[in-house]
């Protein structure tokens, strides 16, 4: 009996629907119900609704199990107030859409392109943008999410803004071959385990990709990168990666990995490159990292005291400016057999290890760990003078690190997955330049020689 | 000739077409090209082993080639030909014709000779980076071909200031030039490091980034580095610069300024003493 007046004082003052904090969002009212709505309440379970080019403004909600297949690319346009589509029943199929979110709903409702809660759902091909979030699976075990492109709301701070994929409470998810842009996280993947997340891009965004307290889970073939914070693993057991590539993450606070409180966890052929840290390992046990390739990194590992029983064996380490940072006094990590680019021992016994172990610490790094203005040199000829200058001379030796069978020659390069770039534009003008200047140089050189 | 175009430009002409002759500016040219493409090429870590990166990723390290290659030419070249012979230079000074345009229209005509040897090798690396990794980038790659001809001018107004106070000794004024170059690329931030190590932390970061924009070679690095990759450059550090300079505009027109200084006084200074020098 308050539903009318409610409602209403909604209409009134344009508020959002009526959803409590944590409840689901239903069936929308009328006036922002989707033309398509009624075609799907008329269909009978286990059929397939084909939807042909158009556009469709309005929310839909899917609450039983058919294929909704759009063909000839028909655009959802939402209404603003919820979630676009909403998937409440199990083993409903949804592919073949582009999704507008129009930039409305609101974080505290989870606003979705897509928003699951069902089992066993597939949602694939869709290409979703301004919506908060992209696709939700709320309490969604055994959903797939294949070939879908998100991205999202372009300019807003990111604490405004959703993740891509976001996860919560959900058992055996499948995520194969998305795009992700533009979003707060690309995948946020909470107290869900079982998850497989396979050749995947996630670019320009917070976190690449973020576990929270999710067991057991798999991620393989993907791309994350320029992150403002980079691929975050933590509170989270068991989890098993390889082959992806964590790359440009070069903000203040950018990593190409972090592990925080996980344990067990393996990764094997990674490549982690061109990150402002590459590893950063903190209150994490019994990790193993084996096979991977952190290579241009102001710092290649940040490792805190509070980790123990790490191992890394195998890795390359290539261009790095410090190989380890280490935040405390101690540590029991084992680094055994990885190359090191700035190792110039010989292997004269020709065993493939240097005869000696290389010692991971520098200078510049004990200077820039108490000094912060220290960064501006970081990229400086004295810094790697300095560097040099300690593996001749070594003066400091606070902590010992040793790695102490380095490998001689680097191994070769993992086989990760190489995504095409996005179109770069001016092109022409960036070569025409470079073409006067080689012509321009050359020009001045040779009349200057042929002249008399 | 046609015309009298003046001692000035003279002597810029005649400086230039003998640099570019030079074996020397020759070699330069091919080392800076090859090194240039090598650079360029170093993104194949980093795509997995797919080959060239883009501007942005590859800029890093041509700053760091532009920082050691060039100061280190502008001085020895500049030397060798600002600093001739007691002969040749008894011939020349004798000449009537201010010291003064001789000097600057040498230093000038050396410019142009170097500056033409690193767009040969800046547009050979940009033709393989844009042509394979697309245009992106562009502005940095001028900003950085900006810099490098402002520390070619600097470090030949320092060469001439080295060549006016050792006049007919050469060697003496090659050894002076390459302990200003370890002292500007290598020593002086050492040093900075150094000092900065055994304050407290407020003056460290002080001293760090006073020097940053006093050294005119951290100064090009400071500023291409900013101007490819943005305030996310140098991590904490850019933000504390900033803040120090109250902005980006700034930083911009202190590490204009101080490069101002560094190619206008040692020029002065140079003339004066010529102007003294006995020759």
């Amino acid at each position: 009996m308050f539903a009318l007046p409610f409602a209403l004082l909604l209409q009134i003052t344009g508020e959002m629907a009526p959803v409590t904090p944590g409840g689901l969002e239903g069936r929308p009212p009328a006036m922002e119900a989707s033309p398509l709505q009624a075609r799907v309440d008329r269909a009978a379970p286990g059929e397939t609704v084909v939807v042909g080019p158009g556009t469709y403004t309005g929310d839909l909600v899917l609450d039983r199990p058919i294929r909704l297949v759009g063909q000839g690319r028909p655009l959802l346009t939402g209404s603003g107030k919820g979630s676009v589509v909403r998937v409440r029943a199990d083993g409903v199929v949804l592919e073949g859409f582009d999704i507008d979110g129009v930039r409305g709903g609101d974080l505290g409702r989870d606003s979705s392109g897509v928003h699951v809660a069902g089992r066993n759902v597939v949602v694939r091909d869709c290409r979703i943008s301004e919506a908060l979030f992209g696709i939700y699976l709320r309490q969604a075990d055994g959903v797939r999410v294949e070939r879908c492109r998100i991205r999202g709301i372009h300019g807003k701070d990111p604490g405004e803004k959703g993740s891509g994929l976001h996860v919560w409470d959900t058992k055996g998810f499948t995520f194969k071959d998305n795009v992700i842009e533009d979003v707060r996280d690309g995948f946020y993947i909470q107290s869900s385990s079982g998850g497989t997340i396979t050749g995947n891009v996630a670019r320009d965004l917070r976190y690449g990709l973020h576990y929270m307290f999710s067991d057991d889970n798999t991620f393989e073939d993907n791309t994350f990168e320029n992150g403002a914070a980079g691929t975050a693993l933590m509170y989270s057991k068991r989890i098993v990666f390889r082959r992806n590539r964590f790359v440009n993450n070069r903000g203040f606070a950018s990593v190409g990995l972090l592990l925080k409180a996980c344990d067990d966890v393996l990764a094997e052929d990674n490549l982690i490159a061109d990150n402002a840290r590459g590893i950063f390992l903190e209150g994490s046990y019994r990790n193993v990292f084996r096979g991977n390739v952190v290579a241009l990194s102001d710092a290649a590992i940040v490792l805190y005291d509070s980790c123990g029983q790490n191992r890394f064996e195998g890795n390359s380490f290539v261009g790095n400016l410090t190989p380890l940072a280490l935040v405390g006094r101690r540590t029991d990590t084992v680094f055994d057999g990885n190359y090191w680019s700035d190792n110039d021992e010989p292997d004269l016994d020709g065993d493939g290890r240097s005869d000696r172990p290389f010692p991971l610490s520098s200078v510049f790094d004990h200077l820039r760990g108490n000094l912060t203005a220290a960064d501006l040199f970081s990229r400086s000829v004295s810094a790697r003078a300095l560097g040099a200058a300690e593996r001749g001379f070594p003066v400091l030796r606070e902590v010992e690190v040793f790695d102490h069978a380095p490998l001689a020659h680097p191994p070769a390069l993992p086989r990760v997955p190489h995504p095409d770039k996005p179109p770069a534009g001016r092109g022409t003008l960036a070569l025409a330049v470079s073409g006067l200047s080689l012509l321009g140089g050359a020009g001045v050189l040779l009349t200057g020689r042929r002249q008399a | 000739m046609r015309g009298s175009p003046g001692p000035f430009l003279l002597c810029a002409r005649q400086e230039l077409l003998l640099a570019v002759r030079s074996r020397w500016t020759q070699i330069f040219a091919v080392v800076f090209a090859v090194l240039a493409l090598a650079v360029a090429s170093s993104g194949y870590v980093l795509s997995g082993g797919h080959g060239v990166q883009d501007f942005a990723r590859t800029a890093a390290s041509l700053v760091e080639l532009v920082l050691l290659l060039v100061p280190l030419t502008a001085l020895l070249i500049g030397v060798l030909s600002l600093a001739p012979e007691r002969g040749a230079a008894e011939l020349l000074f004798s000449q009537p014709v201010s010291r003064r345009a001789i000097l600057f229209g040498k230093v000038t005509g050396l410019f142009g000779a170097l500056a033409a040897a690193q767009a040969v090798g800046f547009g050979a690396a940009g033709l393989v980076i844009f042509s394979r990794a697309g245009g992106s980038g562009l502005g940095g790659f001028t900003l950085l071909i900006l810099g490098s001809f402002i520390l070619t001018a600097v470090f030949l107004v320092l060469a001439a200031l080295v060549s006016s106070g050792t006049v007919g000794r050469r060697t003496r004024a090659l050894a002076i030039a390459l302990v200003v170059w370890f002292g500007a690329v290598v020593l002086f931030d050492v040093a900075a490091l150094g000092v900065a190590s055994l304050l407290p932390s407020g003056p460290a970061s002080r001293v760090l980034i006073v020097s940053v924009l006093v050294n005119p070679a951290d100064a090009v690095r400071t500023g291409a580095l900013l101007g490819i990759e943005g305030s996310g450059a140098f991590g904490a550090a850019s933000l504390a610069l900033l803040r120090f300079t109250h902005g980006a505009a700034g930083t911009g027109i202190l590490l204009a300024l101080s490069l101002l200084v560094w190619m206008v006084a040692p020029a002065l200074l140079a003339a004066r003493r010529l102007d003294k020098a006995d020759l």
